[in-house]
C-alpha cells in the first residue's frame, strides 16, 4: 500500500508545494512564452505523471506554456546529439547520462548555457558534490561553469538474493566489512548451490562488458576507486596516468575482474551485456549478488512482494585497508543548448524545476529510483530512510549521506570519449580473451586514455 | 542388338528410372525437412516467449512452460506502459507502409512510363542516378535526414518516414517497372497515340492495367520494406504517439527491466500483415517478376 | 481489359509494326511531340523531385559533415577500424556468396512437383516476411550461452553443452551474424531467381531430353546461361544492400563480444551516437564508398546493355 501513501503524498504535499511557489515571483511576461523541453520518458509511468504535475504547477505560477515531450531513453539520448549537431533544439533538455556522454564535449565547444545562476538559487541546498559535478571546463572561455542544473543523482549499490545466500548456508550478516572480502565471501556459494541442482547460477555479477554503454565503466570504475585509483583525473581535469598509486590501483582493478570471470564466477554472456541483460540475469537468478547502477533492479519487481523483500541492497564495504570508499556520485539534471529560443524562460523554468519540493515529490513518485541532489531532504523526508523499506534506506544513504565523489567525465570532456570508446571493458576483454597480463592490458588501455585526454588541454588553475 | 537385350532393357530402365527417382524423392525429402526446421526455429523461438511468463524464459526447457496467451490479452487491452499506444503505433505502422506503398507505385510507374514508354532522351539518366541511391548506405543518411526533415519542417512526423521509404524503394520499382514493361507490346502505345490518345490516358487505360502483376509485386516489395525497416523509424519519430511499432519494441530493448514476453507477443502481431499479404499476393508476384522474359 | 485481349484488338498493327519495332528498338523514334514532351517532363518530376530532395541533398550536406581529412586519420589509427573493415568484408563476401548460391540450387529445388514442395515455399518465405527486429531479437535470445533455444537443444536431445555463441568468440559470433542475414535474405532472393527460371521456356528442355541429357547437363547447358546474367545482377545488388545492412549485426551481436563484430554500417552509428560523434560516424560510413562506387558502376554497365529483368 506504499504506492497508494505515496501518490496521495505527492497529490497532498504537491499543493502545498504549488502554493508555495507561487509566493516567488517569477518573471511575469507580458505576452506568455512557450518554452519547448525534450524529457526524457519516465522509468514508471508514475514519474511521467509527476513530470506533467510539475509542467502544471509552473504553468500556473508563471503565466508561461510549456511544450515538453516525453522520449523514451534511447531515441532521446540520439536526438539531442542530432540536435546538438545540427543546431535545431529545443529550449530544455535533459538526458540520464547526458552529463558524461554529450555535455563534456558540448561545453568544451561552447555550445550549452551557463547555468551558474540558476544553480545558485539552490546553492546552499546541494550537496558538495553534486555542484562539483556541474561545473564543466569552456575551452572557448577557459573558465570552469556549471553547464547543467542539478536535479537527480544516483550511485552503485549492492543488489543480493538473500535467499540464495541463505540456500548456499551462509548469513548475509557475516559477510566482511573489507573489499576484497565481500566479493570473496560469495565466491563459495556457487558450488554449494550448484550441487544443491541449481545448474546454471553463478556468484558475482560483475560487468566486464564493452556494450552497456554505462554499467561496465561504473563496474571498473568503483574497483579502480576501491584500490586508491581515485586519482587518475583530479578535479582541475589534469591527467595523472604514471601515478604509480593509479597504476597499481588499475592493475589490480582488472586483475580482480578478469581472475573472477577466468574463474568461472561470472556468467560467460557478462563479456556482452547491455545495461538491461545485467538486471534481467539477475531477476532471472543467474548471480547471487551484482553492482549496478540505481536500485532499478529491485523497484522492477516492486510488485512482487516476496522478491522485492528477498533481494538486499547493500552500501559500499570499506576498502582493504579499513577506510571509506566514496562511491562514485551520477548526477543528472536539465540543461540548456545555446541556440534555443526562449533562454531566460528556460531559465525560470530550471529555477522552478530544482526547488527541493517540486524536485522531491517528482523523484518521489519515482519509486526511489533517483536520489535528490540535496542531502536535507534525504535526512528530513522520512520516505527516504524509512526503515521499512531497505532497499531505498541503503541507497538513499550511501547517495547522499555517505562520502561521494564526481565521476571522471566532468573534470575533463577526453574522458567521456575514453568512456565512450569502452576502453575499460576492451582492457578487461584483453586480459580474458586475447591473454595479455593485466600490467600490459593496463599499460594499453592508459596509453589509449593519455592520447584522447591529449585532445583536450586544459589551461585553467 | 540381340532381340532379348532391347526387350529387357525398357524394363530395367523403368526400375532404374523408378529407384532414381524414389531415392531422389527421398532426398528431397530429407532437405525439406531440413529446410522446414532451418526456417521455423527462430520463429518457434518467438512463439515461446511469447507464451511464456517472462521468469521461465530463462529455464532450460525447449517446450513452452507454462503457457499462455497473457500476454497476447495484454497487448490487446493496452495494459502496459510500453504498450499504452500500441493499437495507435500500429495504426501509424500501417499508415506508413500503405502510403509507401502508394507512392512508391505511382512515382514509380509514372518514371518508368516516361523513361521506358514514352522513351524520354534523358531517360538514361534518371535510370541512372535512380541506381545511385542505392550506392550510400541508409546509415550513411540517417544523421543528414534527421537535419534535413527538421529543415522540411517534417521532425517527428510519420511524413518524414514515410519520404525515407519511398526515396529507398522507388529506384528498385522503377527497374521492375522498366524490365517488366518490355513485355508489353509498344504497338499498344503507338495504336492508342494514333487514335488520339493522350499519355494520361496511355498510362491510365493500357500502362497501368496491364502493369497490374508488377504492381502487385513491387508493392508488396515496398510494403515489407516499410515494414522492415528500423533505423529510421527509430531516428526519425520520438513521441509515443508518432513512434511505430519497431520503435516501441526498442524500448523493451533499451530500459532496466523489459517483459520480454510481451514484445515478443508484440512482434507476432506485427507480422500479421506483412505475412497475410505475402500470402494473399504471392501469385501475382511472381508473374511480375518473372514475366520480364531473360534477355542477355 | 487484359494483355490477351488487348493483343488480339492491336493485331492487325502486330505485323507491320511489331517487325519494324523489333528492328528498330526505338519505339516512338525519340520524336515526342510538344504537349507530349511536356507529359514526360511531367511523369518523371516527381521521381525527380523525390531524388533531389532526399538522395541529393542529404548526400551533399553527409559529405560536407565528413569533409575533414582528420577524421580519417582518427578512423584509421583505431584499432576497432581495421577490424571492422575485415568483418564488413568478410560479411559480404561469404554472406553474399553464400547466399546467392543457396538461392540458386533452392530455386530449383522448389520448382519440384509435389504439394508439399508448394506448402515448403510458403513457410520458406516467412523469415523475409516477418519484420527483422523481432526475428534477430529471437536469433540473438536463441544463440545466449545459458538459457537460449540452441543450446537447450542440444542439450536435450544430444546432451551436448552448446558454446556461448554471442558471447566470447569473435569469429564464432560474425558467423551466427552471417547466419541470421543468409537466414533472413535467402528466401527473398530464391524467390527472384525462381521466377527467373521459371521464364525459360519449357520447349527448351525437353530438346535436351530428347537429346538425353542428365540433371547436370541440362542445368549446364539450358539453365545456367540463361540465368547467369540474373544471378550477377542480383549478386551485384545483394552486395550493395548487404554492405549496407545495419539490422543483422545490430540485434544478433550487438557489435559482438568486445566491440569485434562490428560492420562499418553499425561502427557509423555507433561513432555517431554512442560516442557522440556524429562527423567521424560519417566518415566511418563514407570510408565504404571506394568499396561501393565500383560495384555500382558495374551493376550500372550491366542493366543498360543487357535488359536483363531482375
Amino acid at each position: 500500500m506504499k504506492k497508494l501513501s505515496r501518490r496521495s503524498a505527492l497529490r497532498g504535499s504537491f499543493s502545498v508545494a504549488a502554493t508555495a511557489t507561487i509566493a516567488r515571483p517569477f518573471l511575469a511576461h507580458a505576452a506568455a512564452t512557450t518554452v519547448s523541453v525534450w524529457w526524457p520518458q519516465g522509468f514508471v509511468r508514475e514519474e511521467d505523471v509527476g513530470f506533467r504535475a510539475v509542467v502544471e504547477g509552473y504553468e500556473k505560477a508563471s503565466g508561461n506554456k510549456v511544450d515538453f515531450t516525453l522520449i523514451p531513453f534511447a531515441p532521446l539520448m540520439q536526438k539531442i546529439v542530432g540536435a546538438l549537431t545540427t543546431g535545431d533544439v529545443p529550449d530544455v533538455l535533459s538526458h540520464d547520462t547526458a552529463p558524461v556522454t554529450v555535455i563534456p564535449q558540448n561545453a568544451w565547444n561552447d555550445k550549452l548555457v551557463d547555468l551558474s545562476d540558476v544553480v545558485e538559487t539552490q546553492r546552499s541546498q546541494y550537496h558538495p558534490t553534486a555542484l562539483l559535478a556541474s561545473q564543466y571546463y569552456n575551452n572557448a572561455t577557459k573558465k570552469r561553469r556549471a553547464y547543467f542544473a542539478p536535479f537527480k543523482t544516483s550511485v552503485s549499490p549492492f543488489h543480493v538474493w538473500n535467499s540464495l545466500v541463505e540456500k548456499a548456508g551462509y548469513k548475509l550478516s557475516d559477510a566482511p566489512k573489507t573489499w576484497d572480502a565481500f566479493w570473496d565471501f560469495f565466491k563459495p556459494m556457487q558450488k554449494k548451490l550448484r550441487d544443491k541442482g541449481m545448474r546454471g547460477v553463478y556468484a558475482l555479477g560483475l560487468q566486464p562488458t564493452t556494450t552497456g554503454p554505462a554499467d561496465g565503466n561504473a563496474l571498473f570504475h568503483y574497483f579502480l576507486v576501491a584500490y586508491g585509483g581515485n586519482g587518475i583525473i583530479t578535479p582541475d581535469g589534469k591527467p595523472h596516468l604514471d601515478d604509480p598509486q593509479v597504476k597499481e590501483a588499475v592493475i589490480k582493478a582488472l586483475a580482480f575482474i578478469s581472475t573472477a570471470y577466468k574463474e568461472g564466477y561470472v556468467p560467460p554472456g557478462a563479456l556482452s551485456w547491455n545495461d538491461a541483460d545485467d538486471n534481467n540475469a539477475f531477476h532471472a537468478k543467474q548471480m547471487v549478488m551484482y553492482l549496478d547502477g540505481t536500485i532499478s533492479a529491485e523497484v522492477a519487481l516492486y510488485h512482487k512482494k516476496e522478491e522485492y523483500a528477498d533481494m538486499v541492497t547493500l552500501g559500499l564495504p570499506l576498502d582493504n585497508a579499513g577506510k571509506q570508499i566514496p562511491a562514485q556520485l551520477g548526477v543528472q539534471g536539465p540543461f540548456i543548448p545555446k541556440g534555443a529560443k526562449n533562454i531566460e524562460v528556460a531559465k525560470e523554468f530550471i529555477k522552478y524545476l530544482i526547488q527541493p519540493q517540486v524536485s522531491n515529490e517528482y523523484l518521489k513518485t519515482g519509486l526511489g529510483r533517483w536520489l535528490p541532489a540535496m542531502p536535507d531532504l534525504v535526512k528530513t523526508d522520512p520516505f527516504w530512510l524509512d526503515p521499512k523499506d531497505q532497499h531505498v534506506a541503503a541507497y538513499a544513504r550511501e547517495g547522499q549521506l555517505d562520502p561521494t565523489v564526481p565521476t571522471y567525465p566532468v573534470f575533463n570532456p577526453g574522458y567521456a570519449e575514453a568512456n565512450a570508446q569502452q576502453i575499460w571493458g576492451t582492457a578487461e576483454a584483453d586480459v580474458i580473451r586475447e591473454g595479455l597480463t593485466p600490467e600490459a592490458a593496463a599499460d594499453k588501455a592508459l596509453k589509449r586514455i593519455g592520447a584522447i585526454l591529449a585532445k583536450y588541454p586544459i589551461e585553467q588553475s | 542388338m540381340s532381340a532379348a537385350l532391347t526387350e529387357s532393357r525398357p524394363a530395367r530402365r523403368r526400375t532404374n528410372y523408378r529407384r532414381r527417382r524414389n531415392l531422389g524423392e527421398a532426398a528431397a525429402l530429407a532437405v525439406g525437412v531440413v529446410i522446414l526446421i532451418w526456417t521455423l526455429t527462430p520463429i518457434y523461438n518467438i512463439v515461446i516467449v511469447a507464451l511464456e511468463a517472462h521468469g521461465d524464459v530463462f529455464t532450460n526447457d525447449i517446450w513452452p512452460v507454462k503457457p499462455s496467451l497473457e500476454s497476447f490479452w495484454v497487448i490487446l487491452t493496452q495494459g502496459h506502459w510500453y504498450l499504452e499506444y500500441f493499437w495507435h503505433q500500429f495504426g501509424n505502422s500501417l499508415y506508413v507502409g500503405l502510403a509507401t506503398v502508394f507512392l512508391t507505385l505511382l512515382i514509380g510507374s509514372l518514371a518508368s512510363f516516361s523513361i521506358g514508354r514514352m522513351r524520354i532522351r534523358q531517360g538514361w539518366l534518371v535510370s541512372n542516378a535512380a541506381l545511385l541511391t542505392y550506392v550510400i548506405p541508409a546509415s550513411f543518411l540517417a544523421i543528414p535526414f534527421y537535419r534535413i526533415m527538421h529543415l522540411y519542417g517534417l521532425s517527428n512526423n510519420l511524413w518524414a518516414v514515410i519520404a525515407a521509404e519511398v526515396t529507398f524503394a522507388t529506384p528498385y520499382a522503377i527497374f521492375i517497372f522498366q524490365q517488366y514493361g518490355v513485355s508489353i507490346p509498344i504497338e499498344l502505345d503507338e495504336a492508342a497515340r494514333i487514335d488520339g490518345a493522350s499519355p494520361t490516358q496511355i498510362y491510365y487505360r493500357i500502362y497501368l492495367p496491364l502493369m497490374a502483376p508488377a504492381l502487385v509485386a513491387v508493392g508488396t516489395y515496398a510494403l515489407l520494406l516499410a515494414w522492415n525497416e528500423y533505423l529510421y523509424q527509430f531516428l526519425l519519430l520520438s513521441s509515443k504517439r508518432s513512434m511505430t511499432v519497431p520503435v516501441a519494441l526498442a524500448q523493451f530493448l533499451n530500459s532496466d527491466e523489459a517483459p520480454w514476453n510481451y514484445m515478443m507477443a508484440t512482434a507476432i502481431v506485427y507480422s500479421v500483415p506483412p505475412v497475410a499479404i505475402y500470402y494473399a499476393f504471392r501469385r501475382r508476384m511472381t508473374a511480375g517478376l518473372a514475366m520480364g522474359g531473360i534477355k542477355g | 481489359m487484359d494483355g490477351a485481349q488487348v493483343l488480339d484488338a492491336a493485331e492487325p498493327l502486330a505485323t507491320t509494326t511489331f517487325t519494324a519495332a523489333r528492328r528498330g528498338r526505338r519505339y516512338w523514334r525519340g520524336n515526342l511531340q510538344g504537349s507530349e514532351y511536356a507529359w514526360a517532363v511531367a511523369f518523371v518530376m516527381p521521381y525527380a523531385a523525390v531524388f533531389l530532395a532526399f538522395v541529393v541533398y542529404p548526400v551533399i550536406y553527409g559529405v560536407w559533415l565528413g569533409r575533414s581529412p582528420a577524421l580519417y586519420e582518427e578512423l584509421a589509427s583505431e584499432p576497432i577500424y581495421v577490424r571492422t573493415v575485415v568483418n564488413t568484408v568478410l560479411y559480404v563476401v561469404i554472406g553474399v556468396n553464400v547466399k546467392m548460391f543457396g538461392a540458386l540450387l533452392l530455386s530449383g529445388f522448389f520448382m519440384r512437383r509435389g504439394w508439399w514442395v508448394k506448402a515448403l515455399l510458403l513457410i520458406f518465405v516467412l523469415p523475409w516476411a516477418i519484420p527483422a527486429l523481432p526475428s534477430f531479437m529471437s536469433i540473438h535470445w536463441m544463440l545466449n550461452g545459458q538459457w537460449g533455444l540452441l543450446n537447450n537443444i542440444l542439450w536435450t536431445l544430444f546432451g551436448i553443452d552448446g558454446p556461448g555463441w554471442l558471447e566470447t568468440s569473435r569469429w564464432l559470433a560474425l558467423g551466427s551474424v552471417i547466419t541470421s542475414h543468409i537466414w533472413k535474405w535467402m528466401p527473398f532472393w530464391t524467390v527472384i531467381l525462381m521466377a527467373g527460371r521459371m521464364a525459360i521456356p519449357q520447349e527448351l528442355y525437353e530438346a535436351a531430353d530428347i537429346d538425353g541429357a542428365t540433371r547436370l547437363q541440362r542445368f549446364n547447358y539450358v539453365t545456367f546461361p540463361l540465368v547467369a546474367n540474373l544471378y550477377l545482377v542480383c549478386t551485384l545488388l545483394s552486395t550493395i544492400f548487404t554492405l549496407g545492412d545495419f539490422n543483422s549485426v545490430y540485434f544478433v551481436s550487438g557489435g559482438g563480444p568486445a566491440l569485434s563484430t562490428h560492420v562499418l554500417a553499425t561502427l557509423g552509428i555507433r561513432n555517431a551516437f554512442e560516442v557522440a560523434r556524429p562527423d567521424l560516424g560519417v566518415a566511418t560510413v563514407l570510408s565504404a564508398l571506394p568499396l561501393m562506387i565500383p560495384l555500382v558502376i558495374l551493376l550500372m554497365r550491366k542493366l543498360r546493355t543487357t535488359e536483363v529483368q531482375l
